[in-house]
């Protein structure tokens, strides 16, 4: 589904991600992890398409399509969802009325039919169930006024009405409590079907015992430095980063 | 030679005759009016905003007019409405069947009770010539009275509306007095068509722990000159709120000005949506007289084409205003190369123990917010539409009105290109 070959971007000149190799496929679970400053995140919104990021070189295949020939909403349309680390409050624009416009321009893009204000109504009091959310936030602005936590139920939320193929889920954990974390880590669950592919981006590794991948990924210094199974973040959460540094720093001088 | 055409305006417009009763105010106004030119951009409080358009305009007197004013109706207040048309009272287009007892709204020529207290409240404007312009010659106005302790269920709406089929100039008058405790909700509305300069006056009393809610919207025609004056004193813990909505008139300017007694509390919230040419001028002034009052102001302003907004906020903290909370935030959205935005805070503080906060941002779209929509599919130009609508829509959230918050939202809608978003009203 989605195939990363030597990818390299750079944010005002400055090097950022320095030779990613990445293949991800329907049906599974990626987890990125990394100290801050690693170039995780930067990954992500690379991804999905944001501006004041230059891809140097490299490539990426989303479904066989370059993925950098696509806007950022062209990506989105396409199939590719990243939940925020840090979601954007709109005000004056109500979350229902976001979700439904989000929804019907997906809709439009793959030719199915888009919903009026009622049936929405239906489709998403269906939706906020799965992530456990008040009725009163869809009324509210967009994210406006939000917890931490809100925002991000308000972020698995939009996944549910978007129903991408990729899901990139920055720092999701940040901000929420266990409970809230395992409400979330459950809605994502259920939300992984076998045409699905999640990435999920994380310092902490507590949510991958609710999210659990298949492939772990440390990234350091813009550079996958090891991957393995899910074991590794058993290994990370006991012994931290450094050994992984360690270990690449020794495997680079031999 | 500006003030030559200055004089010659205020001239023109005084020469008909002093409509009657109000005697004594209106002499003392064409008194004060005789030592008073129009300001022009060299007078400090006018530098922004050129009134030279004005000149070479003969502004003829209104004459009485019927209109269908069935377009302007709003559910909520079909019987608690009073209708100025050219600044006559209109009575074929007024209703007040459901006005409670108790209320008196009523033309100012039928209310001999106002007289005592029309042209009482707040210092008379000296920095410009309309507020007393409108003392020496408004031909009617409105008179709301809320008695004591009574709240009242529904809100009252008015509605000032000129039809120029030559320029004319109208001055509506405005008097509202709640007593102590009342509560009222007032929607007051202007609207118009052609070539006209309006420049009315709202006198308001809130009394002790009276409550007053006012949205206020300005839809003059694009070829109108608003030049409003509003004056609030709010005794102790009085509340006064009011949101000025200002979408019409090729010149508009607005000073509110309001006193806060002990423990009073006033907000002061504006939008002005403005392109083309448009000019949208703001002077507030924020008085806290006395200690524990404290004020909101939201001032927000989307400038397109060659248009220029101007926003002026003056808040005075007298020396025995301690425990003041005043908090002012001019937010201002460009959209186009060329249109301008002037907004500058005026802060005199003479007390201590104040909390004072003012904040102004200019500028365009943030890429971080168009990055966030697009990531949900919108594209570019549907993900700034959105933002711009949100950033006006956000002022009329909470409005109380509903059919009114609905029509200002698609409104807001049509003339942020948001439209083809679908309804989001």
């Amino acid at each position: 589904m989605l195939s990363i070959k030597n990818l390299t971007a750079s944010i005002n000149g400055t090097p950022v991600l320095k030779g990613i190799d990445l293949e991800i496929r329907a049906g599974e679970t990626h987890a990125i992890m990394g100290p801050n400053g690693s170039g995780k995140s930067t990954l992500g919104k690379v991804l999905a398409g944001h501006p004041a990021y230059e891809v140097t070189g490299g490539e990426v295949l989303f479904e066989g399509q370059n993925l950098f020939e696509m806007e950022a909403d062209a990506r989105a349309r396409a199939g590719i969802f990243m939940g925020f680390q840090h979601p954007i409050e709109v005000p004056g624009v109500s979350n229902a009325s976001f979700l439904r416009l989000a929804y019907n321009k997906k809709a439009e893009a793959e030719g199915r039919d888009e919903l009026d204000p009622l049936e929405f109504d239906d489709f998403i009091h269906e939706k906020i169930k799965v992530v456990a959310m008040k009725e009163e936030f869809l009324d509210r602005s967009l994210n406006e006024g939000f917890s931490g936590g809100e925002k991000k139920r308000n972020e698995i939320l939009q996944m549910a009405v978007l129903e991408p193929k990729l899901a990139i889920l920055d720092e999701l954990d940040s901000g929420l409590d266990i409970d809230a974390l395992r409400v979330l880590g459950d809605a994502v669950n259920k939300l992984q079907r076998a045409d699905r592919a999640l990435l999920i981006i994380t310092h902490f590794p507590r949510i991958l015992e609710i999210i659990q991948p298949q492939f772990v990924h440390v990234l350091s210094g813009g550079r996958i430095l090891k991957s393995s199974g899910k074991e590794l973040a058993l290994e990370l959460e006991e012994r931290g980063y450094d050994w992984v540094l360690a270990e690449a720093a020794a495997g680079g001088a031999r | 030679m500006t003030s030559a055409v200055a004089s010659n305006l205020l001239a023109d417009l005084l020469s008909g005759p002093r409509p009657a009763e109000w005697d004594k105010l209106r002499e003392e106004a064409e008194t004060r009016l005789a030592r008073l030119d129009l300001p022009t951009t060299g007078d400090e409080g006018w530098k922004y905003t050129d009134l030279k358009a004005l000149g070479g305009i003969t502004f003829g007197p209104a004459p009485e007019a019927r209109v269908d004013v069935s377009s302007h109706l709003l559910p909520e207040m079909v019987g608690t409405r009073q209708v100025f048309v050219n600044g006559h009272h209109a009575p074929h287009a007024s209703c007040v069947s459901a006005v409670p007892a108790g209320v008196r709204f009523l033309p100012l020529g039928t209310a001999s009770e106002a007289c005592h207290a029309l042209g009482t409240v707040g210092p008379v404007h000296n920095q410009s010539p309309f507020e007393d312009l409108n003392t020496a010659r408004f031909e009617d106005g409105a008179v709301i009275l809320v008695p004591k302790n009574l709240k009242v269920a529904l809100p009252l709406h008015l509605l000032f509306l000129t039809k120029a089929e030559t320029p004319v100039a109208v001055f509506p008058r405005l008097l509202v007095v709640l007593e102590r405790g009342a509560e009222l909700e007032l929607v007051e509305e202007h609207h118009g068509e052609g070539t006209y300069l309006t420049g009315p006056v709202v006198e308001i009393r809130v009394a002790e722990g009276a409550v007053l809610r006012h949205e206020r919207v300005q839809r003059d025609s694009v070829e109108a000159f608003h030049l409003g004056t509003l004056k609030a004193e709010v005794a102790k813990g009085g509340q006064y709120h009011s949101r000025t909505l200002s979408f019409g008139a090729r010149l508009s300017r607005q000073q509110p000005w309001v006193r806060l007694a002990e423990g009073a509390e006033a907000t002061l919230d504006g939008l002005a949506l403005l392109g083309e040419a448009q000019v949208a001028d703001t002077h507030s002034f924020m008085f806290h007289a006395e200690p524990h009052a404290s004020s909101h102001q939201l001032h927000k302003c989307i400038v397109d084409g060659q248009a220029r907004a101007v926003f002026n906020g003056q808040v005075l903290v007298a020396p025995k205003a301690q425990g003041t909370d005043a908090r002012q935030q001019s937010r201002n959205l460009l959209l186009s190369e060329t249109a301008r935005v002037d907004t500058k805070p005026q802060l005199e503080i003479y007390a201590d123990d104040v909390k004072c906060s003012h904040g102004a941002t200019v500028g365009a779209l943030d890429p971080e917010e168009l990055f966030y929509l697009q990531s949900r599919g919108l594209n570019a130009d549907d993900a700034r539409n959105l933002l711009t609508y949100g950033f006006a829509a956000d002022v009329l959230t909470h409005i109380p009105v509903a059919s009114l918050r609905r029509a200002l939202r698609q409104l807001v809608m049509a003339r942020t290109q948001a439209a083809s978003l679908g309804d989001l009203a």
